[in-house]
Formats: structure tokens, sequence, C-alpha cells
């Protein structure tokens, strides 16, 4: 297994799109420091507003602000490198090639799920790691004071807490789009429908909550309302688009739960579909 | 490499090697379809092999099932004397394959293609890279980008990455597929040097004439069916005839045609063909003799595998 683990992480350090989209992910925290910033230049004086907008400029506010920036533009970015790598075995034929090297369909799908996990913790580190140094950055030209006494123990253990939870809400996505990847036999159908799911579920939700009744209880088994319950942990300074209200959210451990179903659902049935399927030219 | 010295190669793997590769009643169906039927083969240890049959013939479906890529609807495989549903990966760990057209990522060098199925396989040393890579001489184009690759070089590649893990068995599909005449010429110098240390190469190839050249038996299928499976040798005496030139043919297709061990004499162009035992040539001379007819050539009339085939799969052509 880390053979093929190693293997999967070789290939995509070596492909030009993983790269691609890590500097994607960059660029995007980097305009938004830089938007914030222009927002906090631009209202300094006025009073309203700018203080809220030199506080997510901080450093306490770092891991949280790139997190919640990971929510939507992590998912899109992660189900494109996920879909790329079982996608295109099967457009560039590979597949059979790696098949015949690996010891099971089972530890080769595993393999590139687990790489391309690897992949996204080292997105999300590097992500934060940019955050702080454009937050040094911002807070210098801003002529904001340095002020570290936010990092106690409880702090830092919350963020620990919040990177992995963050971590934890885009896997299904991620297997979402792989279980489309694989079914479809390309990276097209994983990555429209794995993003698909998540632009349209928000607006699906808003319509069924609109309906009432029982109806209105369907969303609390849906995947983004869960999703978005356990993203409202993290006291995200700038507002992610939550359609449903913090009353008509699920509890957490029904939203831990359910995502887990989720992922389990997910995973079990490209594993299945995997594995039963005659691999032809 | 002439036919002889091509054979000599890998000679005495013939006869009694142990089997490497045996198919029992191995069949598969889509749908409707019945790709392979009742599929009975062996392979021994040390032969190249050839696997023939014209365009979907079931060639590789089989092949698929031997790789574990399709799964069989009926039937059973042994690799080296074990039964692949139950050892499929340790089986597949002795197998090096390629598939129709070698298929390796685009965007990775020659090199790291390698270097990617290596690390996947595991306990193969870059110099086993190198090496490989020196043996079908894409060492000086190895850092080039896959995707910029001439097919036969990609040929050589797929080629090259089946010895990555010294494989007893190498299945070669189409090796020669879609090269031009030199790159064929190079690919099947290659395979009689992949076959020996005592490897088997299982070959399913669109090359009559280059089976011929490499192989010691081969398997010949026809919608799913095997048709024949036999040395390559006896194959080709079966259409064994004798060849004769005299100056009054239809006397000697009289004195011929009585002769109860001759199977068949017929007339074509100046010659008549006598179909009889390999052996009988000096025998048909001496009837002829005793009929006052001296032939001015009496030869004998190799048919190629090329005429057997066409024989067996009633004119269809190979691929």
């Amino acid at each position: 297994m880390t053979r093929l683990i190693s293997a999967e992480l070789f290939k995509l350090r070596k492909r030009s799109m993983t790269w691609v989209l890590l500097f994607v992910l960059i660029g995007i925290i980097v305009v938004f420091y830089l938007v914030l910033l222009s927002i906090a230049h631009g209202t300094q004086g006025i009073g309203q507003g700018s203080e809220p907008t030199q506080n997510m400029l901080g450093l306490s506010m770092v891991t949280p602000f790139v997190l919640s920036l990971l929510f939507p533009f992590g998912i899109i970015l992660s189900v494109i490198v996920i879909t790329s790598s079982i996608g295109t075995e099967y457009n560039w034929r590979t597949i059979r090639t790696m098949l015949i090297c690996s010891e099971s369909r089972l530890k080769l799908l595993c393999a590139k799920l687990i790489a391309v996990g690897i992949l996204m913790l080292i997105g999300m580190v590097i992500g934060i790691a940019i955050g702080f140094v454009m937050s040094v950055i911002t807070t210098a030209i801003g002529g904001y004071a340095f002020d570290f006494r936010f990092a106690t123990g409880e702090y830092l253990w919350n963020q620990f807490l919040q990177f992995w939870r963050s971590f934890y809400v885009l896997i299904p996505y991620v297997l979402l789009g792989f279980l489309f990847a694989v079914i479809g036999r390309s990276s097209i159908p994983g990555i429209v429908l794995g993003i698909s799911e998540f632009l349209l579920e928000s607006m699906i939700t808003a319509f069924l909550y609109s309906a009432g009744d029982w109806i209105a209880e369907i969303p609390k088994y849906l995947l983004t309302v869960n999703v978005n319950a356990i993203n409202a942990l993290g006291k995200v300074p700038v507002k992610v688009p939550v359609v449903s209200a913090s009353s008509q959210m699920p509890g957490l451990p029904h939203a831990f739960a359910t995502v887990a179903v989720y992922n389990l659902v997910f995973i079990v049935l490209a594993i299945y579909i995997f594995r039963k399927r005659d691999v032809t030219s | 490499m002439t036919n002889q010295t091509t054979k000599e190669l890998h000679s005495g793997s013939r006869e009694g090697g142990d089997i490497v590769l045996r198919t029992i009643s191995l069949s598969k169906r889509f749908g409707k379809l019945e790709a392979v039927k009742d599929l009975n083969l062996e392979v021994r240890r040390g032969e190249v092999f050839g696997f023939l049959g014209p365009n979907g013939a079931g060639k590789s479906t089989t092949v698929g099932m031997l790789l574990g890529l399709i799964t069989p609807t009926a039937g059973n495989i042994e690799l080296f004397d074990r039964k692949f549903e139950n050892n499929q990966w340790a089986s597949l760990r002795r197998v090096g394959a390629v598939i129709e057209e070698p298929a390796f990522y685009p965007y990775l060098s020659g090199r790291d293609n390698l270097e990617a199925l290596a690390r996947a396989i595991g306990g193969i040393s870059r110099a086993k890279i190198a090496e490989v890579l020196e043996l079908v001489g894409l060492q000086e184009r190895a850092a080039d980008q896959y995707g910029h690759y001439s097919l036969g070089m990609k040929q050589r590649l797929g080629i090259a990455s089946t010895l990555l893990r010294d494989p007893e068995l190498i299945i070669l599909d189409e090796p020669t597929s879609g090269l031009d005449p030199a790159g064929m010429k190079e690919i099947r110098n290659l395979l009689p040097r992949l076959a020996q240390e005592n490897r088997t190469v299982f070959l399913c190839s669109h090359l009559l004439h280059e089976v011929e050249q490499v192989c010691d038996r081969v398997a010949i299928i026809k919608q799913g069916v095997m048709l024949i499976c036999a040395p390559i040798h006896e194959l080709l005496a079966q259409g064994q005839m004798l060849q004769i030139k005299v100056d009054d043919p239809a006397q000697a297709v009289a004195a011929l045609s009585a002769l109860p061990w001759i199977n068949s004499v017929k007339r074509e162009n100046d010659y008549i063909i006598v179909d009889a035992p390999k052996d009988s040539a000096s025998r048909v001379n001496k009837v002829l003799g005793e009929h006052n007819i001296f032939p001015s050539e009496l030869t004998t009339h190799s048919v190629s595998l090329e005429s057997v085939f066409l024989q067996l799969t009633g004119g269809d052509s190979s691929d």
C-alpha cells in the first residue's frame, strides 16, 4: 500500500496541474487579503465597518479566515485533483498498466484517495502559511500593531480542531467527485457533478425550507446543511453562504454522523463499482 | 534475424517445459456476445507462444482475463501452477504485460514513467530502470516527455516496463501495432532476446510473418473458439506438399492419383502439386520413373502461416 501511495504522490508531484492548482489557491488567498486591506483602508475614518475588516487582517484570524476560504475554493480544487487522479487513468488508458502493477484494485483506489488527502492537507498548511505571510504584510502596510497575545494554548487547540473539521467537511465532496469519475471513467463527470452538487444543494435546500411541513425536515439529511453546521463551529470572521438559519441547523453529533454516512456510502459505492467492473479497451 | 537463428535462441523449449499458464474452459460473455468460449490453453516455460485470430476473435479479452482486468464468466486460469483467482496479485508480480498500445503518463518522461511503475511495484532500483532503458535502446531519450515519443519509442518503453520486475511470463498484445516496417523489425529483433533466460513470451500479434519467425507454438482462435493449438513446425508441415514440373502433367496426374498413399494431386500452371507424406519425394520420383515420366523439378512446396491461418479462419485477414 505504501508503495502505491508513493507512486501516486510521485505522479501528483510531477504533474503541472497540481502546481497550477496550488498557485491558484495561493492566488485566491493573496487576492482576498489585498481586497480586505483596500476595504480597511477605504473605510478608515468612516468609522463603522473599518474595525471588523482590520480584525480579519490580524494574525489571530489567519487560520479561521483561510480555512473559511478553503471551504468553497478548496472543494473545487480538491475535486479537480481527485477526479483527475482517477479520470485521466481512464483517458490515458494507464488504468490497465497501474492495475497490473497494483496489489489489488481496492489498494489502488485507497492509495489514490490517501495521496490526494495528503496533498489536500499540504495545500491547507501552505494556505495557512501564506495567510500568515499576507497577514504580516497587511498588518505592516496598514500600520496595525503586532500582537501575539492571542496565541494561547486554548486558541491553538481550537485552531487545530478547526483545521481537521475543515478537512473533514471537504471529504464528502471529494469522494462524491471521485465516485462520479469512477462511474463515468473520466474526470469530467466527477468535476461537473461533484461541484454541481455543492452549488445546487444550497439552492434546493432553500426551496425545501420554504415548503415547510415535513419537507422542511429533508435538508437535515442533506450534505451541505450538515457541513455548514460543522463549519459554524469555526467562528468564521467572514460570512460564508450558509443557507439555513442557525435555528434550522442540525445538531453537531447529527451533522458529524450524517457527513460520515455520506463519506461511507460514496467510498463503498466507488470501490464496489471499481472492483466489479471489467477494464476493457 | 533468420527464422532458424531466432528459434535457436530458445531451442529445446518446445517440449517438456513446465506449464506456466493454463486456461481451463475459459469463457467470457458480454451481454449476448460470447467473446471467448471454452478456451483451453497451455503455455510452457521458455517458449514464445503466438496467439492469433482475426479482429474480434477474443484475443484481447483473453489477455484481459489473464491479467485480471476482465472477470471470466466461466472457467479457470492457472498461472505458475496456482489458481489465478486465489493468487491474482502474487501471480501478477511474475508477469510483465503490454496490452495493445502501451499506455503511460504523457506528462512524465520515459524514465519517470518507469519510476512511477517501479514505485508501485516496489523493490526496483534506479539501476534496473537504466538497465531496461538501455536494453530497449531508449537511454538517450529517457528524459524526454512520453507524449513526444514516436509510436516505436512508446512500444519500446512498454516492453521496458514489462522487464522491470524480471518477469517469468511476458504478455505482449499487438506489440507492433501501428509501427512502420523499421519499428516492426526493431520489436521483432527484441522478442527473441526477451525469450532468453527461460522467460516465456505470450504474443498476440497482427503480423503472421512475425509470429512465424519468432514463435514456437501458436493457437488460432476465431469468434472466441480455439481452432488449433500446435507447434508452428507441425502446423507448417501439415501444409507441406511436393511441387513437380514434368513435360506431360496430365499423364503424371493420372499416374499419381491412383496411389493410395497420396492424398491429392492438382495442377497449378506448369506444375503439379502433390499432397503426400513429406518424406515421400523419392517414392513419388520412382513411381513417375516407372511411367517414363522424368521430372525436371521436384521440390517441397511449403505453406506459410498466413495460408494456414486464412484456411482455418475462412479467409479473414489477421487482426
